[in-house]
Parts: C-alpha cells; sequence; structure tokens
C-alpha cells in the first residue's frame, strides 16, 4: 500500500490529525514520498535496504491491555515497562512523564539538524501513534530504565519520545530493547540538555530476526553539558542507529559510540553526526563492528564545525572486523570543517582478524576458534570495560558469550 | 591566531598570477555552440577518418541525455555550453610545422614567457615536450630519438591518422564515453592531447611532457590523453597547464587515460596552474577532468601525483583501477587553493585483482575564502584477497574563513583485504612558527617553510624537473595570503 493511501486510511490512530499545521506539515512530507525517486546510489539512508519492507508496509496499530508500569524501587531510580511505546504519567518531585504532547511534536517540525532526506525521520513524523515525554527537574540525579515491549505481531510502531534534563540535573538512562515478534518499531528521542548537565544513555538491542528496528536521537546540548551514548547492537534483525548531536554552546561535549555484532543475512546501518556550533566544544564519535556471515553494514560518521566554533576538538574512529569472505563493509568518515583553530581527526579501518595475532595464540596451544574468540573480545574489550554499571556490564558480557558461541 | 599573521595574511591578499598575459595571435574558430556541425568541423578541421567521427557523434547523443554529476562540494553557476568556442587554433595549422623553424615565432615566445624553451630544453634537461596550444598540437620535440626506440609520442589527431589500431582497441576502455557527462563531452569534441606508446620491455630514457595553454577567449579546452604501457615499460609523464588572465569563467574538461599492461609501470606527475581567477572570485578556469588509470596486467603499476595550485574550480579524481593481480596503485596530491578557488578532488582506487596494493597521500592547503575538499573512494571487491590499502589525508587551514572538507567512501567486500585511513585537520602550529621566527626568519618565510614541510611527502615524489617549479609554485600560491 502505497504511503499516501496508508495515511488516510490510518488517520484516526495516528496522533495529532486534527491539528491543522501539523497536517500542512505532513502534507509536505507526502509530497516528498510521491516526488521522491528513493535513489539508493545517492542517499546513504537508504543504502543495503530493502525498500519494500519499509515503504510499502501495512499500517496496524494496537493499545495494549497490558499497562505499562513505573516504579520507584529505590531512591532516585525507576524502572519503566513501556507497551507498544505508550507510557503512564507519572509525576513526583524529581521527574514528571506525560504523554507526547502537539507542541513537543510542532517543535520538531521546525527543527533543521536532521536532514530532509532522511525518510525513516518523516515516516516517524507521519505515522506518529505513541510516545512520551520525561522531564528531569533541576539539580536531580536520576537514573531510569526503560524496557520497551510490543504486545502483537505485526505492529507497526511510530514512536517520539522526547527527554529534557533541566539545569544541574544528571540523568542515566538505560534502554532495552528485546522483541520476539514480527513488527517494526520507528522511534525518534529527541533530548535536550540545559546548562551543565549531563546524560549517559545506554541503548541496548537485541531483538529477534523478524523484528525491525529503526531508532534516530537528536541531542541538543547547551553550555557546560555532556551527552554520552552507548549502542550495543546484538540484534539478529534490522537496526538502523541513526544520531544526530547538535553542540550549541561553548564547553559542551558529546560522545557517541556503538558497537555492534552482526551475523547470517542480517544487516545494520549506523550514522552518527555532530554539529559544531559554538566554542570550546569537544566530540568523539567510535563504532566498532563484527561481521560474520553475510552480514552486511554501514557506518557514516559525520563532523561539521561551524564558523564560530573555535578550539574544537572532534575525533572519530571507525573499525570493522570481517570474519566471514562473504560479509561487506561500508564506512565514510565525512570531516567538514569551517573554522581554523581546531583538532579534528578521523581514522578508519576494516581487515580480518591480525593473523599474527592468531599465530602466536595458537604456538601457545590454543585452538584456532579459542584464539579468534579471544581476539574480538580484546578488539571491543575498552568499549566494554567503561561500563560502570556492574548488572549492565554482566548484561553484555552474556550477550557477547551468546555471539562468539555461533563463531566459528 | 596571533594578530601579526593576520596582517601578513592580509597584506598579501593579491595574488600575483605571473602567467596571465595573452599571445596576440590570429585564430581560427568555428560559430560558437554545440552541435553536430561543430564536431563535424572539428572532425573535418583534423582530417579525421569516418569511424572516429561517427565515434564523437555517438558520444554525442549520450551528452545530451546526460545531466552534470552534482554530487561535488563546489558552487558555480550553470554552465552555458552554447556560448564557448569548442576549436580553436593559431592561423595557418592545417598543416603541422615539420620541425621548429616553422612555428611562428609569437609561439615560441609565449613558450619561453611560460618558461620552457623548447630550443635550450631540448638540450639541456633531456625532456621530450609536446605543447598543446588551445586546440592544437604545436611540436612535439625530441620525437627522432624516442622512434628509435619504438616509443610513439605525438599528437592524438596525428595518432589517429597513423595508429588507427592502438586508438581503436584503447581509446574509450577506461573512460567510457557515457561514463558520466563530461566524459561523454570530452569525447564529443575533443581537439588534441598526446598520444603515448611504449612497446614491449622499453624504458622511456626521458621524461615525456606536455604543457597545455588556453589563449584565446570563450574557448573550451578539451584535451585528450591516451597512455599505453605495452608489458614489462616504463614512462613516465609529466604535464604542465596555465592560461590568461581574464575576467569569464573558461571551462576545461580533459580526459586523460592511462593503460599499463603485465608488468608496466607509468608515473604520471600534474602541475596544474590554470589561472585561478582574482581575489574578488572573478574569472579563473573551471577545470573538469576525468583521469583514470587501468592497471590491466599483473604486477603492473600506476602512480599519480599532482600538485593543484590554480583553476576556480578543480573537480579531479585520478583513479586507479587495480585488475591485474599484485598491481599497485599510487595517488599523492597537493591541492592548495587560495581566494575563492573550490577544489573538490581526491581519487578513487578500485581493487579487483589479488595481492593489490594501493596507496594514497592527500594534503590539501585552504587560504582566504576558499574551499577545499578531498573526497575518495576506496573500495575492495570479492575477489581482491590480501589488497592493502593506506591513506593518508592532512588539510592546513590559514586563516579563519576557508573551509577544509574530507569526505572519503571505504567499501570492503573482502575479509582478507586490510584497509587504514586517517585524516587530520588543522592550523599552522604556533609553536612551529614561534622556533622558525625565533631562528630569524620572517613570518612570511616561516609560514612557507612549514606548508613546504607539510607537503614534502607528496613533491619528494615530482620527477625532478617538475619538483623545484613545484615548490616554486607552492610559495607563489601562498604569496596571495602568507607569502
Amino acid at each position: 500500500m502505497n504511503i499516501q493511501d496508508n495515511y488516510q486510511k490510518n488517520k484516526k490512530n495516528i496522533f495529532f490529525s486534527e491539528n491543522k499545521d501539523i497536517q500542512t506539515y505532513r502534507e509536505k512530507l507526502i509530497n516528498i514520498f510521491e516526488n521522491d525517486r528513493f535513489d539508493k546510489k545517492n542517499n546513504e539512508s537508504l543504502k543495503n535496504i530493502n525498500l519494500k519492507n519499509f515503504f510499502d508496509f501495512k499500517y496496524k496499530y494496537l493499545i495494549s491491555e497490558e499497562t505499562s508500569v513505573i516504579n520507584n524501587n529505590q531512591e532516585n531510580s525507576y524502572s519503566i515497562v513501556s507497551v507498544n511505546g505508550q507510557c503512564l504519567s507519572y509525576k513526583d518531585d524529581k521527574i514528571e512523564i506525560t504523554k507526547i504532547l502537539d507542541e513537543d511534536y510542532i517543535d520538531f517540525s521546525k527543527n533543521d539538524i536532521i536532514e530532509n532526506n532522511d525518510h525513516f525521520v518523516n515516516l516517524n513524523s507521519l505515522f506518529l501513534n505513541s510516545g512520551f515525554k520525561i522531564l528531569i527537574k533541576k539539580n536531580n540525579n536520576i537514573k531510569i530504565k526503560i524496557s520497551n515491549i510490543i504486545t502483537d505481531d505485526d505492529l507497526t510502531i511510530f514512536q517520539k519520545n522526547n527527554y529534557i534534563c533541566e539545569e544541574g540535573s544528571s540523568l542515566n538512562l538505560i534502554e532495552e530493547y528485546e522483541n520476539k515478534n514480527n513488527s517494526t518499531s520507528n522511534i525518534l528521542n529527541v533530548i535536550k540538555l540545559e546548562k551543565n548537565s549531563q546524560l549517559n544513555h545506554f541503548l541496548i538491542q537485541d531483538n529477534s530476526s523478524n523484528h525491525n528496528l529503526i531508532i534516530t536521537t537528536h541531542s541538543s546540548v547547551k553550555k557546560d553539558s555532556t551527552y554520552t551514548q552507548k549502542v550495543y547492537n546484538f540484534s539478529e534483525g534490522y537496526v538502523r542507529n541513526f544520531h544526530y548531536s547538535e553542540l550549541k554552546e561553548a564547553n559542551s561535549e558529546a560522545d557517541l559510540q556503538g558497537i555492534f555484532f552482526l551475523k547470517d543475512n542480517n544487516t545494520s546501518n549506523n550514522k552518527t553526526y555532530v554539529k559544531h556550533l559554538a566554542e570550546d566544544c569537544k566530540s568523539n564519535q567510535v563504532y566498532k563492528g563484527i561481521l560474520n556471515d553475510r552480514s552486511k553494514a554501514t557506518y557514516f560518521s559525520n563532523t561539521h564545525v561551524d564558523q564560530v566554533a573555535q578550539k574544537t576538538e572532534g575525533y572519530q574512529l571507525s573499525k570493522g572486523i570481517l570474519l566471514s569472505d562473504n560479509a561487506s563493509y561500508f564506512s565514510k568518515p565525512e570531516l567538514k570543517i569551517y573554522a581554523d583553530d581546531v583538532k579534528c581527526s578521523h581514522g578508519s579501518t576494516i581487515g580480518p582478524i591480525d593473523e599474527n595475532a592468531i599465530f602466536y595464540l595458537r604456538s601457545r596451544g590454543m585452538s584456532k576458534i579459542a584464539a579468534t574468540k579471544i581476539l574480538i573480545s580484546s578488539f571491543i574489550n575498552e568499549e566494554l570495560s567503561s561500563i560502570d554499571n556492574e548488572q549492565m556490564s554482566e548484561i553484555i558480557q552474556k550477550k557477547l558469550v551468546r555471539y562468539l558461541s555461533k563463531v566459528k | 591566531m596571533n594578530s601579526d599573521t593576520l596582517n601578513t595574511l592580509n597584506s598579501y591578499s593579491i595574488n600575483k598570477y605571473k602567467y596571465g598575459f595573452v599571445t596576440e595571435i590570429d585564430d581560427e574558430k568555428p560559430k560558437k555552440g554545440l552541435n553536430e556541425d561543430t564536431i563535424k568541423f572539428i572532425s573535418l578541421k583534423k582530417n579525421e577518418p569516418e569511424w572516429m567521427l561517427d565515434w564523437r557523434l555517438k558520444a554525442y547523443s549520450k551528452w545530451k541525455k546526460m545531466k552534470e554529476p552534482k554530487w561535488a562540494n563546489l558552487s558555480f553557476p550553470e554552465i552555458d555550453y552554447q556560448d564557448i568556442y569548442y576549436y580553436s587554433a593559431p592561423k595557418g595549422f592545417e598543416k603541422k610545422p615539420k620541425d621548429l623553424s616553422e612555428v611562428d615565432p609569437k609561439l615560441i615566445e609565449t613558450y619561453n614567457k611560460l618558461g620552457i624553451p623548447l630550443e635550450e630544453q631540448k638540450v639541456l634537461a633531456g625532456v621530450a615536450v609536446d605543447v598543446v596550444f588551445d586546440s592544437v598540437s604545436v611540436a612535439t620535440t625530441y620525437k627522432g630519438e624516442l622512434e628509435k626506440l619504438g616509443i610513439i609520442f605525438c599528437s592524438i589527431g596525428e595518432a589517429i591518422q597513423k595508429h588507427p589500431d592502438l586508438i581503436k582497441k584503447y581509446l574509450g576502455s577506461v573512460i567510457p564515453p557515457g561514463d558520466h557527462s563530461f566524459s561523454a563531452l570530452n569525447s564529443a569534441v575533443f581537439t588534441d592531447g598526446s598520444f603515448v606508446y611504449i612497446p614491449e620491455g622499453v624504458k622511456c630514457p626521458m621524461e615525456l611532457s606536455t604543457y597545455f595553454r588556453i589563449n584565446a577567449e570563450n574557448t573550451g579546452q578539451f584535451e585528450r590523453t591516451l597512455i599505453i604501457a605495452d608489458k614489462g615499460s616504463y614512462v613516465s609523464y609529466l604535464e604542465g597547464c596555465t592560461a590568461p588572465k581574464r575576467d569569464d569563467n573558461q571551462l576545461h574538461a580533459a580526459n586523460v587515460e592511462l593503460i599499463a599492461l603485465e608488468g608496466a609501470e607509468i608515473k604520471y606527475s600534474t602541475v596544474q596552474n590554470w589561472y585561478p581567477g582574482d581575489e574578488d572570485g572573478r574569472g579563473g578556469i573551471y577545470n573538469f577532468v576525468t583521469k583514470r588509470g587501468l592497471c590491466a596486467g599483473k604486477n603492473s603499476k600506476i602512480s599519480w601525483t599532482q600538485v593543484e595550485t590554480g583553476s576556480a574550480i578543480t573537480w579531479k579524481y585520478p583513479s586507479c583501477i587495480l585488475k591485474g593481480d599484485n598491481s599497485i596503485g599510487e595517488f599523492y596530491s597537493v591541492a592548495i587553493t587560495n581566494n575563492f578557488q573550490q577544489a573538490d578532488t581526491g581519487t578513487k582506487m578500485t581493487h579487483i585483482g589479488k595481492n593489490t596494493k594501493s596507496k594514497i597521500i592527500s594534503k590539501g592547503i585552504s587560504l582566504g575564502k576558499s574551499q577545499n575538499t578531498y573526497r575518495g573512494e576506496v573500495s575492495f571487491l570479492r575477489k581482491a584477497d590480501k589488497a592493502r590499502n593506506y591513506t593518508q589525508c592532512d588539510s592546513l587551514l590559514v586563516g579563519n574563513q576557508c573551509g577544509a572538507h574530507t569526505v572519503p567512501y571505504i567499501d570492503s567486500k573482502n575479509n582478507t583485504a586490510v584497509i587504514e585511513h586517517e585524516a587530520s585537520t588543522s592550523k599552522i602550529n604556533e609553536d612551529q612558527l614561534y622556533y622558525c621566527r625565533q631562528r630569524g626568519l620572517s613570518h612570511e618565510e616561516a609560514v612557507s617553510l612549514i606548508v613546504n614541510g607539510f607537503c614534502k611527502q607528496v613533491l619528494q615524489e615530482l620527477p625532478m624537473e617538475f619538483a623545484v617549479e613545484a615548490q616554486k609554485l607552492v610559495s607563489i600560491s601562498l604569496e596571495g595570503s602568507v607569502g
């Protein structure tokens, strides 16, 4: 079914279809879809994907009878279960959770960082059917764990979450995506960090092969604030991680990291983009991938330094290991620099596991498989050992062992 | 950057382009514009056989259906292809002069001004030069001696007449006319250029070189160069370019094809110094060049070295297709942009054969209000076992109004291939500057020294004759802003 019909038919259970401003905006988007030729070659957001799966889909959304749960089990620590992208409202003196509102949505349509040719974000805007907003109040130090649950098969979830960290606050956010049913989630996270705030954002992705996950993050970071994101992708299904960050005021920092483990026919598309709009900002983009069997991955990284953003430090690193001769990896580390007093660099490597290292381990009596496994673990050790949450570190170790058990 | 540096920058912001003179010489042109008649005119003037005209017309019909590639990081007004002369020749060139004494003395004088005294160079440097003036190859020196070794070095027009077999076999085999709109345009209207054939096992004893010059107004230069190195041979080829100062933009769309057969090696060096436009960004050459080499045989090697200092717009990606096993591709580049110049340049290494190796060293320097982009693609195809690539691209920014961009594309489909890529962007190190000044160098000298050091890795790859010229050129280009 084409996008226009799909939208008209399901208008009823799409958010804000009554609002006039939003309606005109959506008409524009429909126009973009109608006129675009979906040029895979020149549109990096479409590389390696099966267009039919994502743009010719059957829309289905249910509000589940299972309700979401919010627990405040320890002080400053919350756990949330979101069902089909929805979440209950909640309020205390530290945080506030509400449903997503019209204003949040309009706010987004004016956004300029997310490029117009990102069709998945446009799809999300068009079919929005769930989402919530979490506000961390001033000077609070909060931990939140969100488990995302999808109840039925064939659901198409278009979710938008807003996170706002007020001045001086700090948030440790863990998001888990572990879905086993045949459905598609298209999630857009919009994150705002006010002055002197901090957000550590962990995303653990471990879906079954019939689940497609599309996550886009847009974070804007203000003075003296830091946004750190770590993505661990163990999914057997398609995952798309596109993360954009805007450093709006001086002395802010963005750190976007990711590791992905692919096997079988799986595909993963990754992108990070940091825009430096003020001076004395730092950014770091590091992605590592391990590709087995016939898997494919792309990674686009981009550092954009505006003319006013002097004294910028921006680093990028992309590393890929190909375990099989049918796997393929495409990387495009881009630098766009308009200021002169900067230190920017990128490095990118793709290759097999170092044969000399294997030889060294084998000469000490290890089997080839054991040696390979040790070297894979050491390849990502830096990222794993930097996790300061013990519980999470354990979860990730377990998933890593599971992945390694399939390596031959 | 301290105020001292800024002052020096400003005081030197008038660029001195010393090749900007015009030679007053009668020339012959067809009507402006591109249509089948223009192509027939060119073909007739060149006295070409029927099959060549057909080839051109086919390319023209392809060009009509094509659009210019738009992905580059360049902005320029739409090119009006109907407002260009596609052929311009000094009068009296229907018959090629047999030796230098028949060449118009004014032309000889032009080349003397450019610093290539044909007569002298013959004796001193031992370089064989093919000089292309607008659209016609003027003189080829040293021809006789090369002929003794079986080397063919002549204009492409002559090659079409005398060596049709080689032309039919290789022309367009590396850059198909339908590859993109500029290659189609060039294939339809190319006027002259050089042709080199090195026979089996011959090591060319001297550097072959071509000097290109655009003289006439509103002319486009479309040269086509074809170099074939047969089994086990070696050739080093140099290319230089200049143009007079004019307020209009002129189009230059060249195609260069290299073919290295088994065990052959081709070294291609370019010093591109087309008129870059004045300090307000008026005028200058639009340089849309397609250069591609094919390592067809085992153990072959192609090496590109370029120093890009001129042109208002540079759109140039010398590439290597590494088809033969164990073949090697190299790319060394220095690109300097000043004032309003825009450069989008880089390379493409396609690894097809086993054990193929490639190396990319690119240095970009942006000054004034210019934009300098490195764009390169390295791809390993399925069968490229044990292939290797090393890429390094560094950018230097001088002044806070310019931009330096790096856009590499890296694609690996083979799990035994290894690719390493690194890039960095920074300004001139204040510590180094301080150190040099402390030892008594003036500010300009210090900057020039540091920039030359930054480029050294590339400049040392140039043949002797060019290395000196290139170093001077780097200093002259910097004169526009630092010295």
